[in-house]
């Protein structure tokens, strides 16, 4: 029997062929379906491509028609793009590295209006940022209105009446202690017991040196007696007088305590100037914090672009491929290639202004592998309303453990019109006509945002929708920002690009702040004497019902004086006194 | 299904020599639990439209080892990991890695690696135990099979009927 059938091989061409047959039929197809989930799944909204078309002669690849869904906002295209010209390197091809040498976006727009929502799923949502400073709703206008002291009063609670009510319990609690010592101490019954006592041995008439002695005796006895009583007096009267000390100190604290309310409740409800400090972080804020967080939400978006996620197995490298089978495990290249590369991509995007062009070199997520990082720079053309307008910088992801992307954005002459810069009530703001020149620079390096930009507005020309205004402070105001034709706004971002603080500065604030200043101020002498006689209301009977309890351990001190006094009196007749008028030698 | 049973039933009961049954078997293996694009495959397709091998056998063993194949991934990942991480063949794996035609074959994929080596393992041995069952078959348990009252219950059926009709129209038994 014979082993081999020849038209098996046949069968085999012939199979071939129809595979490649299909392949070319399918391809393109594919490549559609492909870009357009793997983007879907990238961006987390709807990718949608009119056409994909891959040729052999010349090896590449034709898009037509791309829209990219703005996940934050479904019915808007983030950008879409006219067509997309690719040429393929095909030796690389063949070691299954995508190399593109060249690819060319025409005709990029960007946030276009879509006829069918892009929105993919409600759990792809958009990555979080957390920003401090962007919403309105955290910096507010400062209030020019003079508080309610009452109103105040009802929701404070009063330092003053705190330590008054410490202090009363204190002196009660002396009182007592002072009162129930005094009774312990020899009063004037025990001293008048003495005095008798003096009387008679003074007048008594002892015979005999028998008598004599006993008499000494006795005068020896007395003394001694008294001089202990006198001494437990004159030390508790020692004591009193320490204790009224710290009493009085107190009590002068204590005094002061409502005018310390004054201040501080002043400082935190007065209307102050200071306010007005945050004047450019309330016009500018919020705008700035969403355009950085769209920055980084789009940056974080391109994540996988840029660096592919390596893992390390049995100290080989390995790739998780696509489709998710297995994975590939890298081996030393003679010559190291990235598994795909767009080698340089001019862009041309069409913006309100006008056109931007420029160019992106090395698209890469295996930047380790190739060496170099991605390179962009784009600059506006022929723009209206706008002078010039670069941006460059790098993403450089060569080391992906010190990985660090960089911006420089520099735009000069734009033209700004009709800028709402507050929509508070109170104070309604219209930058209604500013050239402004910017300057700024980010730094991301790892998590690590960092930021600054300087923008310089010039004939500035800035209003209120109200004209007529009444109140005096916010005619100030008013005028002050009328009057204004220049002014500077220096933004600075700092943390991590999950959560990062923005701080904005200008002279703008100072400008303001000075124009409300004299106003503020005559208000806030106006609220403090409102304060203090409110204040003094509820703290004036508890201070007056001290001063009587500190006065009821002042007779406690007279009382002692008194009892000292008499027993000094008689110490000192008891020195006088002897046996038959003859001294003692004591 | 039922025209797929017959086929294979009649296969067995054929004149086909064991070894081509066997062989198509093999080769359904390789293609079957290897990724079904992978390069390796278009040789196995040409070997097994070129050699004598049993065609029906073929596409049988094909689904079957496909379906096997999705249960052995992990096993395949394991196996295909070791050996491409192993530090003794890393230079022949890096001289493989700097040949194109093996990079198209993608052979420093874990499944590609791992399933290819061992179909190539069990290639052999399923060979000759394949032939010894199918001789075995045909000796002992064929005529018995015939015999039996389910059998011939089975010759009342309307798969036994499709069989025979499918036997006919090609001229078989």
């Amino acid at each position: 029997m014979k082993k081999i059938r020849w038209q098996g091989l046949i069968t085999f061409v012939v199979l071939l062929l129809f595979v490649i047959g299909a392949w070319f039929l399918f391809v393109d197809v594919a490549i559609k379906k492909t870009i357009e989930s793997k983007g879907a799944e990238l961006v987390k909204a709807k990718v949608e491509l009119a056409d994909a078309d891959f040729s052999i002669f010349p090896l590449g690849l034709s898009l037509t028609g791309l829209e990219v869904a703005n996940p934050d906002a479904p019915m808007t295209n983030a950008f879409q793009v006219d067509r997309v010209a690719l040429s393929l390197e095909g030796a690389k091809l063949l070691r299954r590295k995508v190399v593109f040498k060249e690819m060319t976006l025409e005709g990029v727009k960007l946030n276009t209006p879509r006829k069918t929502s892009g929105a993919i799923s409600e759990t792809l949502s958009r990555i979080p940022v957390v920003s401090k400073e962007p919403s309105e709703e955290k910096v507010k206008w400062p209030s020019f209105k003079i508080p309610d002291a009452k109103e105040i009063l009802q929701k404070e609670k009063l330092q003053s009446l705190e330590l008054i009510a410490s202090f009363r319990e204190d002196l009660q609690k002396e009182k007592e202690k002072w009162q129930s010592r005094l009774a312990k101490l020899p009063d004037k019954n025990k001293l008048g017991e003495y005095q008798k006592k003096i009387d008679r041995l003074k007048s008594g008439k002892q015979r005999g040196i028998e008598g004599i002695l006993g008499g000494a005796s006795e005068v020896l006895t007395l003394r001694k007696e008294l001089s202990r009583d006198l001494n437990l007096i004159k030390t508790a009267q020692k004591e009193l007088g320490q204790n009224m000390t710290s009493l009085r100190k107190r009590m002068a604290e204590v005094k002061k305590a409502p005018q310390e309310d004054v201040h501080r409740l002043k400082e935190k409800y007065s209307p102050s100037p200071e306010g007005m400090a945050n004047a450019s972080r309330l016009f500018f804020g919020k705008k700035v914090g969403n355009w950085t967080d769209t920055f980084l939400n789009w940056y974080k978006k391109l994540g996988p672009i840029l660096e592919r996620v390596k893992e390390r197995k049995h100290g080989r490298e390995v790739v998780k491929p696509t489709r998710g089978k297995g994975v590939d495990v890298r081996f030393k290249e003679q010559e190291a290639y990235p598994d795909f590369l767009i080698r340089i991509a001019h862009v041309a995007i069409e913006i309100p202004a006008g056109l931007v062009k420029g160019q992106v070199r090395n698209i890469t997520p295996d930047q380790d592998i190739l060496g170099v990082p991605l390179m962009y720079e784009v600059a506006g053309v022929n723009l209206t309303g706008l002078a010039s307008l670069k941006i460059d910088g790098s993403l450089n992801h060569v080391d992906p453990s010190s990985a660090k992307d960089t911006a420089n954005v520099l735009i000069r002459g734009y033209d700004i019109s009709d800028m709402d810069l507050s929509s508070d009530a109170e104070l309604p703001i219209v930058l209604k006509r500013a050239t402004a020149d910017l300057e700024a620079r980010v730094t991301i390096a790892g998590e690590t945002l960092k930021a600054n930009s300087l923008t310089s507005l010039q004939s500035v020309n800035m209003g209120t929708p109200n004209e007529e205004e009444t109140n005096s402070l916010m005619k100030a105001l008013t005028s002050a920002i009328s009057d204004m034709k220049a002014f500077d706004l220096k933004a600075e971002i700092s943390g991590t690009i999950q959560d990062y603080d923005l701080k904005l500065s200008s002279n703008l604030d100072n400008v303001l702040k000075d124009a409300v200043k004299k106003q503020v101020k005559a208000q806030a002498v106006q609220f403090e004497k409102r304060l203090k006689s409110v204040i003094q209301e509820k703290v004036g009977g508890s201070m007056a019902d001290l001063e009587t309890s500190l006065g009821g351990l002042g007779s406690i001190d007279s009382e002692l004086k008194a009892r000292s006094h008499f027993g000094d009196e008689l110490f000192k007749r008891s020195r006088e006194s002897g046996s038959g008028g003859m001294k003692l030698p004591l | 299904m039922l025209r797929a049973i017959a086929k294979l039933l009649k296969v067995l009961n054929s004149e086909t020599e064991p070894g081509q049954i066997s062989l198509a078997l093999c080769f359904s293996m390789i293609v079957g639990f290897t990724p079904l694009f992978s390069l390796h495959n278009f040789a196995v397709f040409l070997l097994v439209l070129v050699l004598r091998v049993n065609l029906s056998t073929f596409i049988l063993g094909l689904i079957l080892f496909s379906g096997v194949a999705y249960l052995l991934d992990p096993i395949f990942h394991w196996i295909g990991l070791a050996v491409l991480t192993s530090s003794g063949l890393e230079g022949l794996w890096t001289a493989f890695y700097n040949m194109t035609l093996l990079r198209l074959a993608k052979f420093n994929n874990s499944i590609v690696m791992g399933s290819f080596l061992f179909s190539m393992v069990l290639f052999v041995p399923l060979y000759f135990i394949a032939n010894k069952m199918i001789m075995q078959y045909r000796e002992h348990v064929l005529a018995w099979v015939q015999k039996t009252r389910i059998m011939q219950a089975f010759k009342a059926t309307k798969l036994y009927n499709v069989f025979a009709t499918y036997s006919r129209l090609r001229g078989g038994v």
